[in-house]
């Protein structure tokens, strides 16, 4: 079983991952319409470009925009979260070795603290992201059954992965779960919402680039994000 | 000279006397009256919806209810409606009140606009706060003809006018009133009275004047007076020219109350002065709503 | 498939049609007819099929149903936090549900989306700045309009609007004879005061083609008498189009891109005829959106500009300033407290929030002018735009909306707010005869002619 998961299923998860991503990248920008989109991508490439760059990026930082400033709590539970769930993958030690060893290279690697830490904030505001679909009425009206099953989806290889470290005891099982886990995320992330891995970046980009081309861009001094 | 005379009415109380005086002057002199009603600007944006000057309520001004309010104003003007006949024809319109009277007096060239005071409401309508002065003003500023104002009830107007006062400041649109002033008195055989207040208040004059100084500029009011409009009206003989001191307004109150005036003419002066402030003067205002006879408002592009 | 005589699937083509809408006071018939009207299904998913692409479907579906939008949006704010009014729940459980559906809806479904398209949104696109995925529901809003539109789902005086853009290319019954008659009429009436002002309609190559709002025409005709005034005072080159004159797009708030692509054309047209160097339009917001912003994109220009270049009538004001073409008299400047209503069709849809600051500093004596909050881009919208003001229906929700202007006018103290903007200032005024808090308003343009330095050669001789 676990020759299964860590050889060919491991194989498969990140082909899907990286197919379907593509797909989704390249049916995104095929399907942008200048005519419909009412943005003249083309005409104006440099504008549309600069726009992009500055959507993307201020969102990027914490507290970069009025939205994350006029909503901290909100802002510091994204952040910790989105930057445990991008960092502890790629740079937790155990998971730069299994790359060496499957595909031949490795990134940088978190000291074991830092990824704890990581982990257990991601846990936290998993936390609180449930709670708060729970508790705020703005929220819970929006929420469907999907946007829970995303959250126990990116919960999963956590929890297993932090059983690993501290139970030693029974180490292969949940190891054995805490793969599987983490290859289901990774085969889903493409056919769900999780897919905002890039559609993020391609749907920033976009309204980046109407404010940036259309709507004031050429003229004012770029959007006050 | 009166062959059409536009009648503004809100069809109310505000505009009985003006409303008298014009059917009294209808029947006097054989004009065509055109009573001219104007509902209200639409309330919200490009809608239908006006808000009716007469009822205070929001309605919707199409054929219909236009049709349902000339029947309302031909009710309102029965007794009065006598005295003209046939002669005469409802409008109803929608919009800024003196926009609308200005438009219709463009478009159906009366020889006279008559008006009445405030309809009161207007007072406390948010409305009136964006725009300086009132309907009466703003028609009296731009109209290319007189247009006569009655508030109080004109009690030495008996339906024709005989005694007519000018009050002149010796400016451009006074020589303007004064042509038609004598025009209108040779027409209908008047008595013209040219009067000129000298303005003697502090608030005028900067300080307290000395006696010496108040008669010597009545000699120069009465010299140019002399000068100004004698010359131009050589085969007519029943003027009087007068000139005293005061307060303009009370003075031409008094003078035309005096000559028992039944109408004083006045020139509306188009420019701003120096404060800013809304066209005319505030001295025609006044002597509008003290004078005990119509007061006739003309600019200076008012057609000869 | 029943269609009523006057709420049907069939856009108003001409005068007759136009008048027998109107003779239905207040849309009575029509909305009864609406509670008949059936969708067309097959229409509807054609429809979806050729628009709604990558831009439109991605927002839908990746939308993480946060709810950090809700506080972006008025309505939300002044309607007790209702979860209801959420940006998102309020195109999810619209277009997101014809969408999921494949338009399969019935006539309910649509009178609650209309509901939802003009008076829970007026397209404002505050929250589109809010959302960490940058999706725009104010623009989506806006293609549901198209939507129901098509379907005939669509308030009364929004069919109005867009049948008199088609019938009039105006958003009035005012014809083009109209329009330059009462231009003149206008300059005729103020020429007294400023000799030599004139109106030159037509004119060739000029530097500036000036294109007005069709209410001013009918109802505030001053309105064209102080643009000429300034524009003379200015020294600028300057005429109006006989045809193509109006600048506004009811039918943009109505969703009938069709009337729109007609009634921008019919500017262009203007254009390619006259030769100017640039146009500016009139204090309009949506005009100007209309116009300038989308106008190309619906006449299909590649380059998503209107033939020459077209400014704002803040840009104009600003430059006019800045280089000294009109003056203004230091002794005259607004000492009073004031503040600014920006439109959000220019501010957040064209960047223009320095040029109205701009203004202000040359024409506000130092210390009276005071910033709403917030303001610039997160300006919030008036309370009236996207058509909410003008639609009788959605009235005691139109008045509920004016509560966050006025608040925020009333956080800053001013006693004069200054709106380059027809439905602001509509809007303002309405929220003034509501709540009575004892404000005027105000356009630029009479602000102006009260505190610019009149050229000697303007002045009447007396």
């Amino acid at each position: 079983m676990h020759a299964f998961l860590t050889g060919p299923m491991f194989y498969i998860s990140i082909a899907v991952l990286v197919i379907g991503l593509l797909v989704r990248v390249v049916r995104y920008i095929r399907g942008l319409d200048w005519k419909l989109d009412r943005v003249a991508y083309r005409a104006h490439r440099k504008a549309g470009m600069k726009g992009a760059a500055r959507s993307i990026f201020k969102w990027l930082v914490p507290f970069g925009t009025r939205s994350w400033r006029v909503q901290p709590v909100m802002t510091v539970v994204f952040f910790v979260f989105h930057i445990g769930v991008v960092a502890v993958p790629l740079f937790l030690l155990a998971h730069n070795m299994f790359l060496e060893e499957k595909l031949g290279f490795s990134f940088f690697t978190l000291p074991a603290l830092a990824a704890d830490i990581l982990s257990w904030g991601v846990l936290a505001a998993l936390l609180i992201l449930v709670l708060r679909r729970i508790a705020l009425p703005e929220v819970r009206i929006l929420t469907t059954f999907h946007d829970y099953f995303i959250l126990a989806l990116t919960a999963a290889p956590f929890v297993t992965g932090l059983i690993c470290r501290y139970d030693p005891a029974n180490y292969d099982f949940w190891l054995l779960i805490h793969i599987a886990a983490g290859e289901l995320l990774l085969i889903l992330i493409p056919f769900t919402k999780l897919s905002h891995v890039v559609t993020f970046f391609l749907s920033r980009a976009q309204i980046g680039m109407d404010f940036g081309i259309k709507r004031g861009g050429m003229k004012g001094k770029g959007m006050a994000w | 000279m009166f062959d059409r005379i536009l009648l503004a009415t809100s069809a109310t109380e505000a505009c009985d006397h003006a409303a008298r005086v014009a059917f009294n002057m209808a029947e006097r002199y054989k004009s065509y009256l055109n009573i001219f009603h104007v509902l209200g600007l639409p309330t919200r944006a490009y809608s239908q919806d006006v808000i009716d000057v007469k009822t205070r309520e929001r309605v919707t001004a199409d054929e219909e209810y236009v049709a349902w309010v000339k029947e309302e104003i031909r009710g309102y003007y029965e007794r009065l409606l006598e005295k003209t006949g046939d002669n005469y024809g409802i409008e109803v319109a929608v919009g800024s009140p003196h926009r609308e009277i200005l438009r219709a007096a463009r478009n159906n060239d009366p020889d006279l606009v008559v008006m009445g005071g405030s309809t009161g409401h207007m007072e406390d309508s948010s409305y009136k706060k964006t725009t300086a002065g009132s309907t009466f003003q703003r028609v009296a500023k731009a109209a290319h003809c007189p247009v006569l104002v009655v508030t109080r009830p004109a009690a030495s107007f008996w339906g024709g006018f005989s005694r007519i006062v000018l009050g002149t400041d010796f400016s451009e649109a006074s020589d303007v009133a004064f042509e038609y002033a004598l025009q209108l008195a040779r027409a209908l055989d008047c008595e013209l009275f040219l009067f000129h207040a000298v303005d003697v208040s502090a608030m005028a004059m900067g300080k307290v004047m000395a006696q010496d100084d108040i008669e010597e500029k009545l000699r120069v009011a009465r010299r140019r007076m002399r000068s100004r409009y004698v010359p131009k009206m050589p085969d007519f003989e029943s003027y009087t020219m007068d000139a005293w001191e005061g307060l303009p307004y009370v003075e031409i109150t008094k003078y035309a109350r005096e000559k028992q005036a039944d109408l004083i003419i006045m020139a509306h002066h188009a420019k701003r002065d120096a404060s800013g402030q809304a066209p005319m003067g505030s001295t025609m205002e006044q002597v509008i709503v003290r004078a005990a006879c119509p007061v006739l408002s003309i600019n200076r592009s008012v057609k000869k | 498939m029943p269609e009523g005589t006057l709420c049907n699937k069939q856009p108003v083509d001409t005068e007759e049609q136009l008048k027998a809408l109107l003779a239905d006071k207040g849309g009575q018939i029509y909305y009864e007819e609406m509670k008949h009207l059936d969708v067309d299904v097959e229409m509807l998913r054609q429809t979806l099929g050729k628009s709604l692409k990558s831009r439109l479907r991605t927002w839908l579906s990746m939308c993480a149903r946060c709810g950090m939008c809700a506080d972006s949006c008025f309505f939300y704010r002044i309607n007790d936090r209702d979860p209801k009014q959420v940006p998102a729940y309020k195109i999810q459980s619209t277009l997101g549900e014809i969408v999921r559906k494949n338009g399969n809806v019935d006539n309910a479904f649509m009178h609650m989306a209309m509901e939802t398209a003009w008076a829970k949104c007026t397209c404002c696109n505050r929250c589109a700045m809010y959302c960490p995925h940058g999706i725009d529901v104010g623009v989506m809003i806006s293609y549901l309009r198209g939507l129901l539109y098509q379907q005939g789902f669509v308030p009364w005086e929004m069919k109005v609007g867009a049948g008199m853009h088609r019938v009039y290319r105006a958003q009035m019954d005012v014809t083009p004879e109209d329009f330059v008659d009462t231009f003149e009429w206008m300059v005729e009436e103020y020429e007294e005061d400023y000799p030599g002002l004139n109106v030159p309609v037509d004119k060739d190559d000029a530097d500036i083609l000036y294109t007005v709002n069709a209410r001013e025409v009918k109802h505030y005709p001053e309105d064209l008498a102080e643009a000429a005034i300034l524009f003379n005072i200015a020294g600028e080159n300057w005429t109006v189009p006989s045809k193509g004159w109006e600048l506004t797009s009811l039918a943009m708030f109505a969703g009938d891109w069709e009337a729109c692509r007609l009634q921008v054309e019919s500017v262009y047209d203007a254009m390619d005829r006259l030769k100017p160097k640039r146009m500016v339009g009139t204090e309009c917001g949506h005009a100007h959106r209309a116009t300038v912003v989308e106008g190309p994109y619906w006449a299909g220009r590649p380059d998503g500009l209107p033939p020459v270049e077209s400014i704002h009538y803040v840009e104009w004001v600003a430059e006019a300033l800045r280089t000294g073409k009109l003056k203004i008299d230091p002794e005259k400047r607004i000492k009073e407290p004031v503040t600014i209503q920006d439109s959000c069709n220019y501010i957040r849809n064209h960047g223009l929030r320095d040029v109205t600051r701009e203004i202000m500093s040359y024409i506000v004596e130092p210390g009276y002018f005071i910033d709403m909050a917030p303001n610039g881009e997160h300006n919030y919208c008036c309370g009236g735009g996207g058509g909410f003001n003008g639609i009788g229906l959605y009235r005691p929700q139109r008045n509920k909306a004016l509560i966050t202007k006025r608040d925020q006018i009333m956080h800053t103290g001013a006693s004069l707010v200054i709106a380059p903007c027809h439905n602001c200032w509509d809007a303002i005024r309405d929220l003034e005869e509501e709540y009575q808090i004892g404000i005027r308003w105000s356009f630029l343009k009479p602000l102006l002619i009260d505190m610019v330095v009149v050229p000697e050669h303007m002045k009447p001789k007396e």
